[in-house]
């Protein structure tokens, strides 16, 4: 009798309405049960779903999926969906464009520092080390091996939010359209609302890029005429840059940028953003690259001692698989084989 | 600010301010709950949050006319039930759905296992206890535990009386308490080893 009523108790203090009674009454029923502190301490606890459950990520997903879903309604709906709040949007940047012109070339970028600046963050990774950060206004940035990510502590109230990229990093950002997002890299600045994409931009190669999954985004070139690209949804776009020791030409070469789309390797990987996942893959990419790609994973260094083998193009996935397993793998093709020397250095020829 | 009033509070700029800021922090705060609610219906996680994406949408449209709202959140719940309810119903005609019968596997809930109070055995002895119970009541019990809704909420969504959810709490609270108490000495003894170390 009394531990059914003990079992009462447990459930309308787990449903929060126990009263100040019942409270006293569970009190006895403890002092009497001490083994039921246990069980009471279990309810306490948090639960969560022992089947299916959604990351943080999934989330931010699922809601760049639903408001895809709402736009692509029939354009009766559409004109009650799209907030009056865009609108404005697009009137206020078409003014700032034209005041921008006006200016002088490169104000806007220090415009920032000559207020009083935030207390910055840095977020650094080494070889073979990825890591994720969540930012003050709840955006997420997974961030690649031999990267560098540089954010203020907080984000000020009604300005742009700012971030400096130095190697690649997977961008998660909340959406908001008073702040919008900026991801400044040597070569070129990302402007965002809400949406997932990937930064790639290594000082050390020859080329930068950026990847978006959902949402949209406008890629500003840092050159001169502050170009303007806008990306959709599986696009990708390229831009070569002159590795830093070859700085003295960058600012003549003409700049040759393609737009390509993200195509899957198998199923749903996208090269691009595999890493998020702690997958390591590549789509028809030159060997002198993945290369690269193993030396950032692994924390390796590997050499070529026939250069032909550069060239050779190759496509894959992998993720628990040691370097070794890897270049074994690459090795079956028949087109080249690997060895390591007595200092732990890996030769292909 | 308890969850209850935030949620009220971007529920009302929705309506009001036409916030679209709040109306994704809505969806964030709210999708997950809902999906796993709607996909107890539907026996689809991928159907259920293509139903939640209509609700939302559909609470967008009718965002001016929401005054009579009281609840938010009984609101989203009812919605998301009627949706589902209705899916099925159009992809198996001819028959009478109900929440009579629910996916198991969408609904049970089991403590986290890095919380340290409880070892994977003992939750996997409570997973095991909640699906030995009546759906209807693993609902009532994750919608309280889980969905942290209250008696009056959970009464409103599935049409019973208050009493009835709480009876039904307090089956699912002693199936689980019966479930673990055979453990119980040695568990305690281990959280007290814990502790020392």
């Amino acid at each position: 009798m009394n531990q059914e009523k003990l079992y009462a108790l447990l459930a309308r203090e787990m449903a929060g309405t126990l009263t100040a009674e019942e409270a006293t009454d569970l009190q006895q029923l403890l002092q009497q049960y001490p083994d039921a502190g246990y069980i009471r301490e279990v309810f306490a606890q948090n639960w969560a779903p022992a089947g299916k459950q959604y990351t943080g990520l999934q989330v931010q997903l699922l809601l760049e999926k639903h408001r895809q879903r709402m736009q692509e309604m029939p354009d009766t709906v559409r004109e009650t969906i799209v907030p009056v709040r865009r609108s404005m949007w697009k009137l206020y940047s078409g003014i700032a464009a034209s005041i921008l012109l006006l200016t002088v070339g490169g104000y806007w970028f220090y415009s920032g520092r000559q207020q009083a600046p935030a207390p910055q963050a840095q977020l650094v990774t080494e070889k073979r080390m990825r890591t994720q950060v969540l930012l003050p206004d709840g955006s997420r940035v997974w961030l690649n091996a031999g990267s560098k990510l540089d954010y203020p502590k907080q984000f000020a109230a009604h300005a742009a939010r700012e971030v400096t990229l130095e190697g690649e990093a997977f961008f998660v950002i909340k959406a908001d359209a008073e702040r919008p997002f900026r991801v400044h890299t040597q070569a070129f600045h990302v402007r965002v609302l809400g949406t997932s994409f990937n930064v790639r931009a290594y000082p050390q190669e020859d080329s930068a890029e950026t990847s978006l999954v959902q949402g949209a985004v406008e890629v500003v070139l840092n050159n001169a005429e502050n170009q303007v690209i806008s990306l959709k949804p599986n696009e990708k776009i390229t831009i070569p840059v002159h590795p830093v020791v070859a700085e003295s030409h960058a600012t003549t070469a003409p700049v040759v940028i393609y737009k390509s789309k993200l195509i899957p390797v198998q199923d749903s990987i996208i090269p691009e953003t595999a890493w998020v996942q702690n997958k390591l893959a590549f789509k028809h990419l030159e060997l002198e690259k993945v290369v690269v790609m193993l030396e950032q994973w692994y924390g390796v260094e590997i050499g070529f001692k026939d250069d032909s083998k550069r060239d050779l193009y190759f496509s894959g996935v992998f993720e628990t698989e040691s370097i070794e397993q890897v270049l074994d793998a690459l090795e079956t093709t028949m087109s080249f084989t690997w060895h390591k020397d007595a200092a732990g250095k890996i030769w292909i020829k | 600010m308890g969850e209850n009033e935030q949620i009220k509070s971007l529920f009302q700029r929705v309506c009001y301010d036409d916030s679209i800021q709040a109306y994704n922090e809505l969806y964030i705060a709210l999708c997950t709950r809902l999906i796993h609610f709607s996909a107890s219906i539907v026996s689809s996680f991928h159907l259920a949050e293509e139903i939640v994406s209509d609700v939302f949408i559909s609470l967008w449209q009718k965002r001016r006319d929401m005054s009579h709202v009281e609840n938010p959140v009984v609101y989203l719940y009812v919605s998301t039930k009627n949706l589902s309810l209705n899916t099925l119903q159009q992809q198996k005609r001819h028959q009478h759905h109900s929440l009579d019968a629910l996916n198991a596997d969408m609904l049970v809930i089991a403590p986290e296992a890095e919380s340290g109070m409880v070892s994977a055995e003992v939750s996997q002895k409570i997973e095991r206890a909640i699906r030995s119970l009546p759906t209807r009541c693993q609902l009532i019990f994750r919608l309280i535990k889980q969905d942290r809704l209250s008696y009056r909420e959970v009464a409103t969504l599935l049409n019973i009386s208050t009493k009835t959810v709480d009876a039904q709490l307090t089956i699912a609270v002693k199936k689980i308490s019966q479930a673990i108490r055979f453990d119980l000495s040695d568990e305690t003894a281990q959280t007290y080893l814990r502790q020392d170390s």
